[in-house]
């Protein structure tokens, strides 16, 4: 006990030499994703049933405290922010109903405003290519994301071409994309959020 | 009345259609999970509706917006379900991220005012929300009913053990989706019972499977399936049943990767829901797609006696 209160100490003796706590953050973050991060009281349940914990360099609880202490920077760079895939197994569990896939969410567009390079890079890129890939022919089109997505990760041949070509074996994935008829509406679409 | 003609066994059937509900497929149904598409289509018409396909449909965008700023991810949503409103009232889906986005996203539409405005203006559509939509599993459940499903099954799959596997996205988030209990579903386990196959209880069939993570950090995706597998065959499952596209990538064409890291796994067949519906209501096998299923099923088929 006398050690956690003794860590808890040190924390704040680092945030506050390196100037005021930034409760900026907390309120920020309160607001960008909805949630109450006030009511977390640690007990641990997000990060027991998240299956992508354990690959986290920050644990879900871990976050949210780091979150109320005004961390900012070691949250928005931290790889755990890329690697939550949005199961919501925290968020069905939480006595004080904090969706933490949420608020991950709210936090990869934070560090994408503020420039904070992605420390699971791929992960970023592949949502780019998803993107890219509907804006093109308003539907997803795996050959064509996947292409893109090789390229720009550099991943040529090792993890990423061969469950393609697997996949392209197994007659499930079409060369030629679906377009549809209505691509100009979804170009519109497109011009209007870019604009906003 | 109208009729659908389809191959059922050996000869042709003439079928009569009750019903038709609008349907949104899907990109992932035209390309990787074509046998799903088809077996759930073939099946539709075997049980007396039809699946129309919902005209000039968009991608959903895969993952409903969690930040409350992100308006752009929910217009793909918004516009198909505005559009399938001037076809209908019903719209239902397979996939079950598609499922997710397009259920959450009415919700929002049918619940906030400033946002139903706010999204109407960038598609330029009235949508105020009054669709319904409904999972293929809760047309069978709801509209046809599993006793009457028990009926119609032509060859029962007795003796199949199978660990249905539900996945996040049909529960989660439970006050939005109310598709059934959030931590203890029994849905699907009575849809397999209702096709006379055992349902195997195991404790990670609401795990998630690594979703998208199969491409960024391809091991993490495999941990996951790992997990899931392996706790299905230590309950006596022989094949996985799942919902989900996305999730039969990393439970069904993970296995080979899975197998080189873990030396003592042996691979299990990963159905569709729909395949097995298939199956039991006579369909032949050649057309269920099977081919097209990473690990390939009809040894286990025949050594039940399915084929």
């Amino acid at each position: 006990m006398r050690i956690a209160i003794k860590r808890e100490e040190i924390k704040l003796e680092t945030l506050t030499s390196v100037g005021k706590v930034a409760s900026s953050f907390l309120e920020e973050a309160k607001k960008k994703s909805g949630e109450n991060l006030g009511l977390c009281y640690q007990c641990l349940k997000c990060t027991a049933g998240c299956p992508t914990a354990p690959y986290m360099d920050i644990r879900p609880n871990n976050i949210i405290r780091m979150i109320q202490m005004g961390m900012k920077k070691e949250v928005l760079g931290s790889s755990a922010i890329w690697f939550c895939v949005y199961c919501q197994t925290c968020g069905t569990r939480c006595p004080n109903e904090i969706h933490i896939g949420v608020l991950m969410d709210a936090l990869r567009e934070m560090a994408m405003e503020e420039g904070i390079p992605a420390k699971e890079k791929n992960i970023h890129l592949f949502h780019e290519a998803f993107i890219q890939s509907v804006r093109r022919g308003g539907r997803a089109h795996e050959v064509t994301m996947l292409m893109e997505y090789i390229l720009k990760s550099k991943d040529l041949m090792k993890d990423s071409l061969l469950p393609g070509v697997k996949l392209f074996l197994k007659g499930k994935f079409p060369l030629l994309p679906s377009f549809i008829k209505g691509r100009g509406e979804i170009k519109k679409i497109f011009e209007k959020c870019t604009k906003k | 009345m109208r009729y659908a003609c389809l191959r059922v066994g050996r000869r042709y059937a003439f079928l009569e259609l009750v019903m038709d509900y609008l349907y949104f497929p899907g990109c992932t149904l035209y390309t990787k999970a074509k046998n799903f598409d088809q077996t759930a289509r073939n099946c539709s018409l075997l049980l007396g509706f039809e699946l129309k396909e919902l005209k000039n449909w968009t991608c959903c965008g895969a993952t409903f917006p969690l930040a409350t700023d992100n308006i752009m991810a929910l217009l793909p949503p918004s516009r198909i379900l505005a559009t399938a409103r001037e076809e209908g009232t019903v719209l239902t889906t397979l996939c079950a991220v598609c499922f997710n986005v397009i259920k959450r996203t009415n919700r929002l539409i049918q619940g906030d005012g400033e946002k139903r405005d706010k999204i109407n203006n960038f598609i330029e559509k009235n949508y105020q929300g009054d669709l319904q939509i409904l999972h293929y599993l809760e047309i069978l459940k709801q509209d046809i009913g599993f006793p009457q499903l028990r009926e119609k099954v032509k060859k029962p799959l007795e003796g199949l053990l199978a660990a249905p596997y539900y996945g996040c996205m049909l529960l989660r988030p439970f006050k939005e989706m109310g598709f059934d209990d959030k931590e203890k579903p029994t849905l699907f386990e009575e849809f397999l019972e209702a096709l006379g196959a055992k349902a195997i209880e195991f404790p990670y069939k609401i795990e998630c499977c690594g979703s998208f993570q199969s491409v960024g950090s391809p091991d993490v995706a495999t941990e996951c399936a790992y997990k899931i597998l392996g706790s299905a065959i230590q309950n006596g499952a022989e094949a996985m049943v799942s919902t989900c596209p996305m999730c039969t990538f990393n439970i069904d064409h993970k296995q080979s990767d899975i197998k080189q890291k873990h030396l003592d796994f042996k691979p299990i067949p990963v159905f569709y829901f729909t395949q097995l519906l298939g199956i039991a209501m006579g369909l032949d096998y050649r057309t269920l797609g099977f081919e097209q299923n990473a690990v390939d099923p009809l040894p286990l088929l025949s050594e039940k006696g399915f084929l």
